[in-house]
């Protein structure tokens, strides 16, 4: 506590008592309007081809019943045996579950957890080879997907398995970080951790060359859910 | 702390680093790619320049209400549910995580890319205390398996080929040889990946602070970040006083252009957001989460209107890539954690008076300033800490080639004060020289002179011819 005030009266004694020239206000920026819904298939395509540039996988713009298909197919092509997966912003994770069970795979569902739990489910979690996680926005201008976690959807969906699927809604493609941060607010961005990720885990530390799936997944696959009823 | 090398040793270092071919030949292969990328996504992204007016802008009003933003940074935190510390210097921050590592009977310590840990040097006291600290960023972790220190605060090992690292994990980890990124960057994963799952403590960095809501944001690449801050029980979160920022709504301008200028991408890939520690029922995130706040000397560059502005600075490296002595003698000559161009203005503040001949290491080429994404003015700086240096009371001692380069160099303001005398001489040196040019460079020269002529050739001296007036082009 000592310190606490020490720095900040020599902080304050650094910065003189006069008159400050700014006020906060005077840095203010203005908020970028939120998109619209007239320009969602164009959002979601400059969503598409970004995240295609930074190594991620568009699977397309599909309905929620074409999703479940698609993952359970994707779930084969990946050679995976485990499915780790957690609840939905907006999709019906038990029906996309079900439909993966169906299909053999092992599911490993991620619910609260005790604190003795915590260490047993994050080995299964870890060794699932793919993580399903439904995300809150995504970011055209720069394929970023912003997921929030909470007990029932721990971030280790999106980092711990080698493979990473997420899943958005169109209506939560949005224009920029910016528009994303000014939907979500402060209190929504405080209230849980929220990662915004841009592509497949990477590193250039060796000579600068590109590598994926450092500690994170090594791909990442992004489905675009469009509302049958839109 | 690790010492700062005294002047003798940066010149003996900077010497031998500028005669390193090998050295040379990797850090400008590694700039030229850095700067490739930069250029292309600053071409694509027009408003690059209003978010820099932006980010310029919002940083040098935090730093300016920066008393009142630590307050309020401090309250968020604490509502969160985060321990809050403030740290005078490094000694005070090392004793608090070591002693809070020892409380919770660390036995894993895992940490994310963080320089400012590298700056209070907490690696050596936490080994001291017995307790390893496992660097998880590939490039720090190779670093740190070779014993040595960062050469550089993005690319912590960008002065080794991948031969070299290839060459390491063999001689370390007794596994067959490759120079494949791939699969060394595989090594490194299974190996890292064990350790994090059995982590129970960790330690990261902190990129801004937003004061409005107590959220720290982490900006990384390959995930070493997220799980340093969501593995372990125990997590402790370092941070100077400068990383306050003051509202959510100001954090997309950073973002938007730290990515671009530190590693040429459009956004890093992780950005985390962590307010306090894990909400109940969570798999993932600490059970208790600190936070070090650290001064180290900032408070006292704050205190001077000239470097006060050097606080903007988000560590973004893009300097270091463009400074023509960084790309000559690279990260290590400069004995600071905190090398290139910001680490000359930033390490005599640091670091005491040792560092104070850094502000002189500079061309004042001005490549910094026109790259630095906040628009910092580093060359004026450096000339600020270059006069407050030389009128100071204890005036640097410099080596003594440096100090006949400098009697040489008073000698020609001497004679240069008389033109007419500097224009003889020089039709005299033209006529007596030209002899001995080859395609107009003099390859050796006599006596003191020599000291130019071993390490580049000379352009010949010209006869003075008036400069023709200004014509209009046709």
């Amino acid at each position: 506590m000592a310190e606490q005030h020490k720095i900040i009266a020599s902080v304050k004694d650094a910065l003189g008592t006069g008159a400050r020239s700014n006020s906060h206000e005077a840095a203010a920026t203005a908020a970028v309007p939120v998109a619209q819904s007239a320009q969602r298939a164009e959002l979601a395509s400059t969503f598409a081809r970004e995240l295609e540039e930074v190594g991620g996988k568009f699977l397309g713009i599909l309905t929620p019943a074409e999703v479940t298909n698609r993952i359970v197919s994707l779930a084969g092509e990946i050679g995976a045996r485990t499915v780790a997966l957690g609840q939905g912003v907006a999709s019906d994770m038990d029906a996309i579950g079900e439909a993966l069970e169906r299909a053999d795979f092992t599911i490993v569902r991620t619910l609260p957890v005790a604190d003795t739990e915590r260490a047993a489910m994050r080995a299964r979690v870890a060794d699932a080879e793919l993580g399903i996680a439904d995300a809150d926005f995504a970011i055209a201008s720069t394929g970023t997907l912003a997921v929030v976690s909470n007990a029932n959807r721990p971030s280790s969906l999106t980092l711990l398995p080698p493979a990473s699927l997420v899943i958005v809604q169109i209506d939560r493609v949005m224009a920029n970080l910016a528009a994303v941060l000014a939907e979500m607010g402060p209190a929504g961005v405080a209230a849980n951790r929220l990662t915004l990720i841009t592509g497949p885990s990477r590193t250039a530390d060796i000579e600068k060359r590109i590598v994926l799936g450092v500690h994170g997944p090594k791909s990442l696959h992004v489905i675009v859910v469009w509302p049958q009823n839109d | 702390m690790a010492e700062i090398p005294k002047a003798r040793d940066f010149f003996e270092a900077s010497s031998a680093a500028v005669g390193d071919h090998e050295l040379r030949r990797k850090l400008e292969n590694a700039s030229a790619r850095h700067l490739d990328h930069f250029a292309q996504v600053k071409a694509e992204f027009p408003p690059y320049d209003d978010e820099r007016d932006a980010a310029h802008r919002i940083k040098t009003d935090a730093i300016a209400h920066l008393d009142e933003l630590l307050i309020e940074l401090t309250s968020k935190l604490e509502e969160r549910g985060c321990k809050v510390f403030f740290a005078e210097d490094a000694a005070q921050a090392r004793e608090y995580i070591v002693a809070l590592a020892k409380a919770k009977g660390a036995r894993n310590v895992v940490k994310g890319k963080s320089m400012t840990t590298e700056e209070i040097d907490l690696n050596d006291a936490l080994a001291k205390a017995g307790i390893d600290a496992v660097e998880t960023d590939l490039g720090e972790y190779i670093v740190q398996l070779r014993g040595e220190r960062p050469s550089h605060i993005i690319t912590p090992a960008i002065h080794l080929s991948k031969e070299d690292i290839g060459q390491l994990f063999t001689e370390k980890f007794g596994i067959e040889y490759t120079a494949e990124p791939e699969k060394l960057t595989a090594e490194a994963r299974s190996r890292l990946r064990a350790i994090f799952l059995a982590a129970d403590f960790g330690i990261t960095g902190v990129n801004f602070a937003i004061a409005e809501t107590g959220t720290l944001i982490v900006v990384e690449n390959e995930g070493n970040g997220r799980l340093s801050s969501t593995m372990p029980e125990t997590f402790v979160a370092v941070m100077g006083i400068e990383k306050v920022i003051p509202r959510l709504e100001d954090l997309s301008h950073f973002l938007e252009i730290l990515a671009r200028t530190a590693t040429g991408q459009k956004l890093t890939t992780y950005t985390s957001f962590i307010t306090g520690p894990r909400r109940e029922g969570e798999l993932d995130g600490p059970a208790e989460m600190h936070v070090v706040i650290l001064d180290n000397g900032r408070s006292s560059m704050l205190a001077d209107p000239v470097l006060r502005e050097a606080l903007n600075c988000i560590r973004c490296g893009a300097c270091l890539n463009v400074c023509p002595i960084y790309r000559r003698i690279g990260g290590h000559a400069y004995g600071s954690v905190y090398p290139g161009p910001i680490g000359s203005i930033v390490s005599p503040n640091l670091f005491g008076s040792a560092a104070g001949y850094l502000p002189f290491a500079s061309t004042l080429c001005g490549a910094c300033k026109d790259i630095c994404p906040v628009k910092i003015d580093i060359p004026r700086i450096l000339l600020h800490l270059r006069w407050k240096e030389s009128t100071g009371k204890h005036p640097l001692k410099w080596p003594r080639a440096i100090e006949r380069a400098r009697r040489g160099a008073r000698r020609f303001a001497k004679t240069a004060r008389y033109p007419r005398t500097v224009r003889t001489l020089g039709k005299l040196a033209a006529m007596v020289l030209k002899p001995f040019a080859h395609n107009g460079y003099l390859r050796r020269m006599p006596g003191p002179f020599g000291n130019w002529t071993k390490y580049r050739n000379f352009p010949r001296p010209r006869p003075h011819k008036r400069p023709e007036p200004d014509r209009p082009s046709s």
